[in-house]
């Protein structure tokens, strides 16, 4: 057994595991000893479980089934999720002592269909922030560089799969969270539309925003896991790359971007083109306040869930997510009313374009992996705080529900992945995913594993 | 719409109810010095151009419909 066993995807593990080339036991031995090795440099878990992952694997070595489509797949997830027995501390000292009694949806659903769960992921605070900078648990760093972010705010979740901790992993997406930070890993990040996934047993950052979503190492990947979390029966889509109309966005999504990314974007576009797509521009609703959109809908929905511990803790929380929490206070009903009116329009906009096209095609950022400690990014003129860079092509889709996927589509110059966003019909996920692997599988560029010692 | 005063925002504290923020903290809205959130009299001024955008009679976004 070898490392590279590690960086397996679920398909290959499951084969594995089929074949009895190896036992769930010692896949948890292997990732048990990945995580003790990388735990100081990867800071990917807040807390693991492997006591109860070896008893569940040596229950299903006991009595294979293999009709269990993640049976002895040892999987993590974002500390916001609930999981019996374990304190879910949103990453924050305010809940350390907050011991769940039963697991997330998500979890329950992951565990009836087998797989193993090994432990909690790091994350920003409570989700409030796209750098995955955490005072407590540490700043997760990306695993092509270690000088670099891993992005957030499901930090943890992407570095645990980046160092190879774990097969897949579920995170939280509100502006990007789990698209952002696997793209600048060189992972699949996806988010369904809109409730397709149950947030419950799940700590909320902004109700209307939240979804609930998977990293993993492939879009095949994506779509076994998304076929286990989706809240409604199966489909098995018909697609075809030949025929496919994407949709190129004219403003906003290729602006004041690296212009490495956007020659990786080229690429793309022409081997979608040469696949026998045809590609279309796109025109999108104006993008100039979309961020003040987002930003006066999440925190009055914040402050409205963490209201519950600021008498008591508020000292407990970190200095920046209280002011954002107060700037929540501050703002006034008919505003964030109105956003919410906004968002509707962004909706409908989006959707008179979706009648044109069967996907949008975007860079999924407009920036590499920022520097550790880096407060604002200049791109092409640009200059924004740093976790505005991250989620900047990502926070739209989280207000109009469309699921959305990034996926990997080359290595900069500077030795850290690049990333695409497809954007699919709301309720067309099985689409978008099936769209994302058959790009997968014929798109030919370079993302090696990184190098981690 | 005149320049945020911390004055007013330490009213709305005191007078309107809610959690008790410091006074440091409500420094932070009027002269943001952390980089984390949009400086609140930037959001303030958006969301002042945005008010005076007619919605005619744009419902708030609810669920998104299944088909």
């Amino acid at each position: 057994m070898t490392d590279s066993l590690s960086f397996a995807s679920i398909g290959e593990i499951t084969e594995s595991l089929r074949n009895g080339e190896i036992s769930a036991l010692q896949l948890v031995d292997l990732y048990a000893h990945r995580i003790d090795r990388y735990a100081e440099v990867s800071k990917a878990f807040i807390a693991v479980d492997l006591e109860r992952a070896r008893e569940k694997a040596a229950a299903i070595d006991a009595e294979f089934d293999a009709s269990r489509a993640l049976n002895g797949v040892p999987y993590a997830c974002k500390d916001l999720f609930d999981v019996e027995g374990m304190a879910t501390t949103g990453g924050s000292r305010v809940l350390a002592d907050n011991v769940a009694s039963r697991d997330a949806e998500s979890v329950r659903r992951l565990d009836r269909a087998g797989a193993i769960f090994i432990g909690k992921n790091n994350l920003h605070e409570f989700a409030y922030g796209a750098t995955g900078e955490n005072l407590i648990y540490g700043t997760p760093p990306n695993p092509y560089d270690k000088t670099r972010l891993a992005g957030g705010s499901s930090s943890g979740s992407a570095a645990a799969l980046g160092y190879g901790l774990c097969v897949a992993a579920l995170g939280t997406d509100t502006g990007g969270s789990v698209r952002a930070p696997a793209a600048l890993c060189g992972l699949v990040g996806f988010k369904p539309t809109f409730g397709r996934i149950s947030t419950e047993g799940v700590i909320p950052y902004s109700w209307s925003l939240d979804h609930v979503g998977t990293l993993t190492r492939s879009a095949a990947d994506c779509a076994r896991l998304f076929a286990i979390l989706d809240s409604r029966p199966a489909v098995t889509p018909s697609v075809a790359l030949t025929g496919q109309r994407i949709g190129i966005p004219e403003t906003f999504f290729f602006e004041h971007a690296d212009s490495e990314i956007l020659d990786s974007l080229d690429r793309l576009m022409n081997f979608l083109r040469a696949a026998g797509a045809s590609l279309k521009p796109v025109p999108m609703p104006s993008m100039e306040f979309t961020r003040s959109v987002s930003l006066t809908v999440q925190m009055p929905e914040a402050l409205s869930y963490h209201n519950r511990y600021l008498e008591q803790r508020g000292e407990l929380y970190s200095q920046d997510f209280r002011a954002g929490l107060a700037l929540g206070q501050c703002l006034l009903a008919e505003q964030y009313i109105r956003a919410k009116r906004f968002i509707e329009t962004y909706r409908r906009d989006m959707q008179a374009a979706f009648a044109e096209v069967d996907a949008l095609l975007t860079p999924a950022t407009p920036v590499i992996a920022p520097p550790i400690g880096a407060v604002e990014l200049t791109t092409d003129g640009h200059t924004e705080p740093a976790g505005n860079a991250i989620t900047r092509y990502t926070s739209f889709f989280n207000m109009t529900g469309h699921p959305a996927i990034t996926l990997p589509c080359g290595l900069h110059s500077a030795g850290l992945p690049m990333a695409a966003q497809l954007v699919g019909r709301h309720h067309d996920d099985q689409t978008l995913i099936e769209t994302a692997r058959l790009i997968e599988e014929s798109y030919d560029f370079e993302l090696p594993f990184p190098t981690l010692d | 719409m005149k320049r945020l005063q911390k004055q007013t925002l330490i009213g709305m504290r005191d007078q309107l109810g809610g959690y008790a923020w410091d006074d440091a903290e409500i420094s932070e809205l009027v002269d943001p010095r952390l980089g984390i959130i949009t400086g609140f009299q930037d959001l303030l001024d958006q969301l002042e151009v945005l008010r005076k955008v007619d919605l005619e009679s744009t419902p708030p976004a609810a669920d998104i419909a299944t088909p």
